[in-house]
């Protein structure tokens, strides 16, 4: 009746027409209106990094599959989705190496070298972001586009500014190529719909955010502002798409959710709290790690194993005793910080007097004047009057004294982040009568042979002596009064930037000492 | 009423309207007939005939070998061919009898003898049904009758009728039951004699409207008897989901359900129980479904136990013209056992044949790839285990990991591999880690007791 041999195997025979390949298709495709947006919001820059970053995690995984002598795993669809992932979380501005080199990361180190699909234990994309914020600051930050430049809905909200909340929310605003929070919705509503992420990861993410930035934010439950929190800082596409990476995550729902949960706190911790211009990256990975853990927590019952006679799964000891170790050494640490605090903050001290000692070379010692010290710590690092001296910041101020422990002079150390390539430190001196005794450098990265010569005396010297109210810049002939400074030849910004620097002491000795 | 379920489960492909549209008729075996010795759980028959026999249709040719064992009979008149070891469907060798049919089918004496209802003592009606040869007509095969037997009678509360029916393609159950309505509840009658305190639930899924008509109608009078409708869900019908969603108790491995109170019979098997008690008729046949897409005319037969797989294929068409035979399950899709000869007899358990044109076995080995960890089978699981990490303990030959991870309450349904978009083959390396404990555990009790002999010989 049949000549050919019929196929033996063990049960199931049906299967459901799912693949790898088409679960992360799915990822795709959801992806795909935030995808087109970014390009269509940012141009043909963003189209590029997008690509960069696809070719960079398939040709790298092509090439550790051809080396390693392994089966080509490009067709399961993982590498494009990571590729995807990545350059939907850079800013559109980068250079083109920066996905090149994360998508790289992400799929070599992060994904192969733990033994690829399935085996990484944290999100390649996210690692490679989180390298990529640690590497890359600067460009990874700069979210200027076409010469503009552009801070982000919550940049501009801490620093007072009013933000258009539909703006941020359909995605006009700077920000990530994939930041637009209707995009991102749209597409974990689909992966929801066809089943290839639950509720739970999402669901509790937020939860727990919002209710974090209502309680903490210090705004209440101000809804403009949790929108915007919410649309902004990559909240969404963390909790639709970072989480969700099935391979990073618990296996069980209830572990899921404990998993968001844990999310949800640390982003909401690092939004509120956090030094980091990124929450939701680093809040991700760490929960990453926490995984192997939560899955082996014993909620998971078999039925029939209800009634008191379930027997529990062996508790992680070893989770545990990291914990503990990690604690103690962590209280250890900090005890021995606690002890040695005012020892390391006295050298320093001692190594800034070399620069004070320069400006103010008649003092034979340096103190500190609590009132003057309260005074530096109440700016913290804020601006010193922005609207006369643009991003100029108070770092210290030393009081210099005579041997018989008169006070001879002042010594205010600036720094200005208007120089022509970043911060300029300055230190002044500045005797009783309000004039300059001197000025140093303690920061300068300028252009050698031009913006580099402010550091020469015949520049320094020109505020040497001089007691005025402000000094100016005379970028034309030689200067006629004491308070006109010219400037180095070809380094207007540089020379502009110290004067300034200078001016910033000058205001403060006015404001607080004099 | 409410429709119930339990938590987990898959949806596959129904494919049952492929068997539906034809009239069930008696299929007429012509071939040898063949009885394997161990079609039950439990200790195989002893054969009660020799070659050169001559036989008739119901007669008792091997009796039970134990108390957890059952009798077989002829389902033909003829001459015994021989009794010999052949290979069976699993693919274990197995004492058969074989009978040369002779095509008369002629009666043994004593079949037909009508009985009345209300003269069956409870012993009568166990012996009855124990004379019958009656085993689990789902698929278990265990003995009825020893099933019937619990050891606290007085404490069954549900004696739950089985007419689920999960598997994908097969529907003689639900040809039974619109066709033997009356004989299923006489059936449960019989049993619900055997335990005072019990109330009987047909439980049936709502994709058989017609089924849980044709059982409510019969139902109406009956005070202790009412049909639960329970959604269609695989594996719905298995014993232990049926008992959590019928009952509200949850069974774990190697507990019985009359431990918690049940007791469950398919409904295949009441209606042999009714034949056995009140017309003395053993079983020789049952509903069978022979379907799949290979097949020229799927439908569902009455199929003589004894006949041989590759004449019930010719009963439904034979295979479509220009249609290469891929895979022959004895059973469904999701539980079935592929076989690798079809000369091979059908026996009391088999409710189906599966005729496959495209295996998707073979396609999804070549989709495999590594397990993403997506959860997907964890939350399928009718028993609620972590087949994924199950898994991972088989790769690794860890034994005892996959023991504490709960393997051994497998049963394998197969809804974990169903879903996994990894396409590993999950149920498949559980079955053999199962096999491997159950193994491991015979040998250490087997190397005990030679110790315990050596020390008693000393």
């Amino acid at each position: 009746m049949n000549d050919t041999m019929l196929n033996i195997s063990s049960s199931p025979h049906f299967r459901q027409r799912l693949t790898t390949g088409a679960v992360m298709a799915n990822v795709v495709i959801a992806l795909f209106p935030a995808t087109v947006f970014g390009i269509y919001r940012f141009g043909l820059h963003a189209f590029l990094v997008i690509a960069c970053s696809i070719l960079a995690t398939t040709f790298s995984e092509f090439v550790f599959d051809f080396i390693a002598k392994k089966p080509n795993t490009l067709t399961d669809g993982s590498a494009v989705v990571t590729g995807l992932l990545l350059a939907l979380s850079l800013s559109p501005s980068v250079p083109l190496y920066i996905p090149i080199l994360g998508g790289m990361f992400a799929i070599l180190v992060v994904k192969c070298f733990f033994g690829g699909l399935g085996k990484n234990f944290m999100n390649p994309a996210l690692a490679a972001r989180c390298f990529l914020l640690i590497s890359f600051g600067t460009q990874m930050t700069n979210f200027a586009v076409d010469g503009v430049s552009g801070a982000t809905p919550l940049a501009a909200m801490q620093a007072g500014e009013t933000i258009n909340i539909a703006d941020t929310f359909l995605g006009f605003s700077s920000g990530v190529i994939g930041g637009s929070a209707l995009m991102l919705l749209i597409g974990g509503l689909y992966l929801w719909v066809v089943g290839d992420i639950t509720i739970h990861i999402p669901g509790s993410i937020l939860f727990t955010f919002t209710l974090f930035i209502a309680l903490f934010g210090g705004q209440g439950f101000d809804l403009p502002y949790l929108i915007a929190n919410i649309a902004g800082g990559g909240i969404l596409m963390g909790a639709f798409f970072m989480a969700t990476d099935p391979v990073t995550n618990p296996v069980t729902l209830k572990a899921q959710t404990i998993f968001g949960v844990i999310i949800g706190l640390l982003a909401g911790l690092f939004r509120v709290k956090g030094a980091s211009a990124d929450s939701v990256s680093y809040s991700i990975v760490m929960a990453n790690m926490l995984v192997p853990i939560l899955d082996k927590l014993p909620m998971h019952k078999p039925l029939g194993y209800n009634n008191g006679e379930y027997k529990e799964r062996e508790f992680p000891k070893a989770a545990v005793n990291l914990t503990v170790i990690a604690l103690i050494t962590g209280f250890a640490l900090s005890g021995v910080y606690a002890m040695t605090k005012d020892k390391i903050e006295e050298q320093k001290k001692l190594a800034n007097a070399e620069s004070y000692r320069a400006v103010l070379p008649e003092a034979d010692s340096f103190s500190f004047d609590d009132k003057i010290t309260a005074a530096v710590e109440e700016l913290s690092g804020q601006t010193y009057d922005e609207a006369s001296f643009r991003r100029t910041y108070i770092n210290d101020c030393a009081v210099g004294n005579a041997a018989d422990g008169s006070v001879i002079g002042y010594v205010v150390a600036v720094t200005t982040a208007e120089g022509f390539e970043g911060n300029i430190g300055v230190s002044v001196g500045i005797d009783p009568s309000g004039a300059v005794t001197g000025i140093s450098f303690t920061e300068l990265h300028e252009t050698a042979g031009m913006g580099m010569r402010v550091d020469e005396d015949v520049f320094k010297n020109q505020f040497t002596g001089v007691a005025a109210e402000a000094f100016t810049l005379n970028k034309s002939a030689s200067s006629s009064a004491d308070n006109e400074i010219d400037t180095v030849t070809g380094a207007s910004t540089t020379s502009g930037a110290v004067v300034e620097a200078v001016n910033t002491a000058l205001a403060f000795y006015r404001d607080h000492i004099a | 009423m409410k429709i119930k379920t339990f938590k987990g489960g898959v949806h596959p492909e129904e494919l049952k309207d492929m068997s539906k549209g034809h009239p069930v008729e008696r299929f007429t075996p012509r071939g040898e007939m063949v009885f394997p010795l161990n079609q039950h759980i439990g200790a195989p028959a002893k054969p009660l005939v020799q070659k050169g026999d001559a036989v008739l249709a119901g007669q008792l040719i091997a009796e039970a070998g134990g108390f957890v064992s059952a009798n077989i009979v002829s389902s033909c008149s003829g001459k015994v061919k021989a009794v010999e070891e052949r290979t069976v469907a699993a693919g274990a060798r197995a004492v058969c009898i074989v009978i040369e049919n002779d095509g008369l089918f002629t009666p043994a004496p004593e079949l037909g003898t009508r009985h009345s209802f209300a003269e069956l003592s409870e012993q009568e009606i166990l012996a009855a049904i124990r004379k019958a040869g009656i085993v689990g007509l789902g698929g278990a095969g265990f003995p009825t009758d020893v099933k019937l037997m619990p050891k606290n009678p007085d404490g069954i509360e549900y004696v739950i009728a089985n007419g689920c029916e999960c598997e994908p393609y097969i529907t003689c159950d639900d040809r039974l039951m619109q066709d033997k309505n009356r004989s299923i509840v006489m059936g449960l009658k019989l049993v619900l004699q055997l335990f005072p305190n019990a109330e009987g639930i047909i439980a049936i899924e709502d994709n058989k409207p017609d089924a849980i008509k044709a059982m409510e109608a019969v139902c109406i009078d009956e005070k202790q008897i009412h049909v639960q409708p329970v959604m269609t869900k695989y594996p719905q019908g298995g014993e232990r989901n049926l008992i959590s969603v019928i009952a509200g108790r949850d069974l774990k491995v190697g507990m019985l359900p009359a431990e918690v109170g049940c007791v469950v019979c398919n409904v295949a098997t009441l209606h042999a129980i009714h034949l056995a008690c009140l017309n003395s008729e053993p079983l020789m046949e049952r509903y069978f479904t022979i379907t799949g897409d290979a097949l020229a005319q799927p439908k569902t037969v009455i199929a003589r136990i004894g006949t041989s797989v590759a004449e019930l294929i010719e009963a439904a068409g034979g295979v479509r013209e220009g249609v290469v035979l891929k895979k022959v399950l004895l059973g469904g899709p999701m539980m079935g056992i592929a076989l690798s000869d079809l000369n091979l007899p059908i026996t009391k358990n088999n409710n189906a044949l599966t005729v496959l044109a495209v295996d998707e076995v073979e396609q999804a080995e070549r989709q495999m790839t590594a397990c993403i960890r997506c959860g997907r089978c964890t939350r399928v699981c009718p028993i609620h285990l972590i087949p994924q990490a199950m898994g991972l303990a088989c790769e690794r030959h860890d034994l005892e990991a996959f023991k504490k991870l709960y393997g051994m309450d497998c049963f394998a349904c197969g809804s974990c591999t169903y879903v996994c978009p990894a396409r590993r083959p999950l149920t498949q390396l559980f079955k053999d880690a199962k096999a491997a404990v159950t193994a491991a555990a015979r040998a250490e009790t087997a190397a005990k007791a030679a110790a315990a002999a050596k020390e008693g010989n000393k």
